[in-house]
């Protein structure tokens, strides 16, 4: 099966504002956020990609939805590639591609009733509809809100409304793959049930293939059928969720599993510390980013990178000395 | 028993809206003991932040103290006047909040922020600069000396929460209140910012009102738990009790939505049905009801009082069987 998004070592690096600092010459006039990232989406699936705030996960996102530019890499949706443009900024068919943007309610334009934000997409791609309102209610019903929402502005909605809204303006146009970035932060547990139930409905009634961004490795073990951890604008692990959470290999991706704090009193975690923080993107490490954290570090670490190496199954790592 | 550090009784409080009074918060009652953690779970909209406000007196201008008492080491915080209550803010009561990026000024270095925080202080500035010094150490802040001379957006997210809490412990408050410090990190800087409030907890032997919808970080952190619904303290006792044998029916769909607890994988995620009724006019009887599966006909009628010693729930069906 080919996949409906496959992406093949991309990058995004900004470049510096010049200022005083660029005169010393100590400093890159560069900053790589994302750094050789490659990624299969496919039909009906979920993948997640999980990393801490600062890894590149949103900017990877933007660059996939064309909104941040791409240095290097490619981009092939549905078998096609995918040009850059001008500004360097892919040009996917946005109608294809939906965005979920992190805060739902700072998304929404304060002084547009939901009826009408709803019906945007639709004029703004001109899509073939005849009332762009009656698709607005029919989108509200899709999400499970009823009709009184149409008439309301986001300041009256909840959190959990507001997320329900940005689904159904993301699904208008029918896509084929929904990025979700954290769909769920902020909101409560039952509420984060609520909506990834009904991204997980919309996706068996539409065979979406989304991608979801988060940090909270709860909901990942429910919902991804793949993952991809992300550490300094890198994949350091990807494959089958089950096999990661069951056999990580990456010793950051075994510590961000060990951290996960229990609801259960009586449980007996032992959490990895890991040393010191995440170091600057400005200043990356030598060898393997995570050398300056790793407890399992030793000197060939810091002087080059390792290779992918593959594991059973789909499971893909890149360490020296990975977990047994 | 040593008194509270704080002791909430009966606490109301409305906001004025076109619709009529709101009530965001009833009859609350809430106990924090010296050196002792408590943690407060509940939705989005079920009053933490307002209770957090009420506390500290910054509720909106359109908020009203209908009712109850806040004693904060014997002084009642609602008699206060507003220099009185100025002076005891960051200093004998201090806050963490959830963004440490809008918490800082990002036009100010981190030096001169921690110096500016002890501006109750007599000492020098040379003094002061150190005292900033020890507390980043305190906190586990890499190279200090160099942070200090570093603006907020120099820093990671969990530096910045280190940052925003060594300043909050600069004048070693006997309360704490944290709300939800830790959602904007990932897991590993999480576990990390709740060892270290745990330790700091210890070292300056200070209470901690910690606010959070995460139910590992409060199983992890806390002491004691209270939950929240739709403004009413619902249940509350010891975190053992609270999350092991929950009494309220609403504590228990809470625990069992929360995904972590879930052993095996599934696609349809558990929720409580239904939303939170509206605090304008307020339903007769128990606030829970028209979402709770085991309802009585008692519980449309009358509110169900708060009940048991130490571990306390609001609730009829507690009554009804011995």
């Amino acid at each position: 099966m080919s996949a409906l998004l496959r992406v093949r070592d991309l990058h995004v690096r900004y470049p510096l504002s010049g200022g005083l600092l660029s005169l010393t010459g100590n400093n890159p006039s560069f900053v790589d956020v994302v750094h050789g990232v490659s990624l299969d989406i496919n039909r009906g699936e979920t993948t997640a990609i999980v990393g801490e705030s600062g890894s590149g996960k949103t900017t990877l996102a933007m660059a996939l939805c064309g909104l941040a530019p791409v240095c290097a890499g490619e981009v092939h949706f549905l078998g096609d590639k995918l040009e850059r443009d001008r500004k360097n900024r892919l040009n996917p068919d946005r109608k294809r591609i939906a965005l979920m943007f992190q805060d739902p309610v700072g998304s929404l334009n304060p002084r547009m009733t939901i009826r009408k934000a709803l019906g945007e997409p639709f004029r703004i791609h001109q899509a073939d509809t005849r009332d762009p309102a009656q698709e607005a209610l029919r989108l509200l019903s899709q999400v499970g809100l009823n009709e009184d929402f149409a008439d309301r502005y986001p300041h009256q909605l909840s959190g959990g409304q507001a997320r329900r809204v940005g689904v159904a303006r993301a699904l208008a146009l029918r896509p084929d793959i929904l990025i979700a970035d954290e769909p769920t932060a902020g909101l409560d547990v039952s509420i984060q049930g609520e909506v990834l139930n009904l991204l997980s409905r919309l996706q068996q009634e539409m065979g979406l293939g989304i991608l979801i961004i988060t940090h909270n490795l709860n909901i990942v073990r429910h919902v991804a059928d793949q993952m991809a951890i992300m550490y300094m604008g890198r994949f350091i692990e990807q494959g089958d969720s089950q096999k990661i959470f069951s056999q990580p290999r990456h010793p950051y991706t075994a510590a961000l599993l060990s951290a996960n704090p229990s609801p259960d009193p009586d449980a007996q975690s032992t959490p990895i510390e890991l040393l010191g923080d995440v170091p600057s993107l400005l200043h990356r490490p030598t060898g393997c980013e995570f050398h300056t954290r790793c407890p399992r570090a030793r000197p060939l670490c810091s002087s080059s990178f390792p290779d992918l190496t593959k594991s059973t199954g789909h499971q893909v790592f890149n360490c020296f000395f990975p977990m047994d | 028993m040593s008194l509270p550090v704080l002791d909430i009784q009966g606490l109301s409080v409305n906001y004025q809206t076109d619709q009529g009074p709101l009530q965001a918060l009833r009859d609350v009652n809430l106990r924090v003991p010296e050196g002792k953690i408590i943690g407060i779970v509940g939705e989005s909209g079920c009053g933490k932040s307002t209770l957090i406000s009420a506390i500290i007196r910054l509720l909106a201008p359109n908020a009203r103290i209908a009712q109850g008492s806040v004693v904060f080491k014997g002084k009642d915080l609602l008699s206060l006047s507003p220099e009185q209550m100025r002076s005891l803010r960051g200093d004998e009561i201090s806050m963490v909040f959830q963004d440490p990026m809008t918490s800082l000024n990002p036009v100010l270095t981190i030096g001169r922020q921690m110096s500016d925080v002890q501006h109750r202080s007599a000492a020098s500035r040379a003094d002061k600069n150190a005292r900033s010094l020890l507390m980043l150490e305190r906190v586990g802040i890499p190279d200090p000396e160099a942070q200090l001379r570093r603006f907020p957006h120099h820093l990671s997210g969990g530096m910045r929460q280190r940052v925003a809490i060594a300043m909050a412990l600069m004048a070693e408050p006997a309360l704490l209140i944290a709300d939800e410090p830790t959602t904007a990190l990932d897991a590993t800087l999480e576990v990390q910012i709740i060892h270290r409030l745990r330790e700091l907890q210890r070292e300056f032997d200070c209470a901690i009102l910690f606010i959070s919808h995460h139910l590992g970080v409060i199983a992890e952190l806390c002491d004691e738990v209270v939950v929240m619904y739709a403004g009413e303290v619902v249940e509350s006792g010891s975190l053992r009790d609270v999350f092991v044998d929950p009494r309220h029916p609403y504590t228990r769909k809470l625990l069992e939505c929360d995904p972590a607890r879930i052993t095996q994988r599934t696609r349809e995620l558990p929720v409580i049905e239904g939303g939170l009724p509206k605090l304008v006019n307020l339903p007769r009887g128990c606030i829970f009801r028209e979402r709770c599966s085991q309802s009585l006909e008692r519980c449309s009628l009358e509110r169900p009082r708060i009940s048991g010693d130490h571990h306390q729930a609001a609730c009829h069906l507690l009554e009804t069987v011995p």
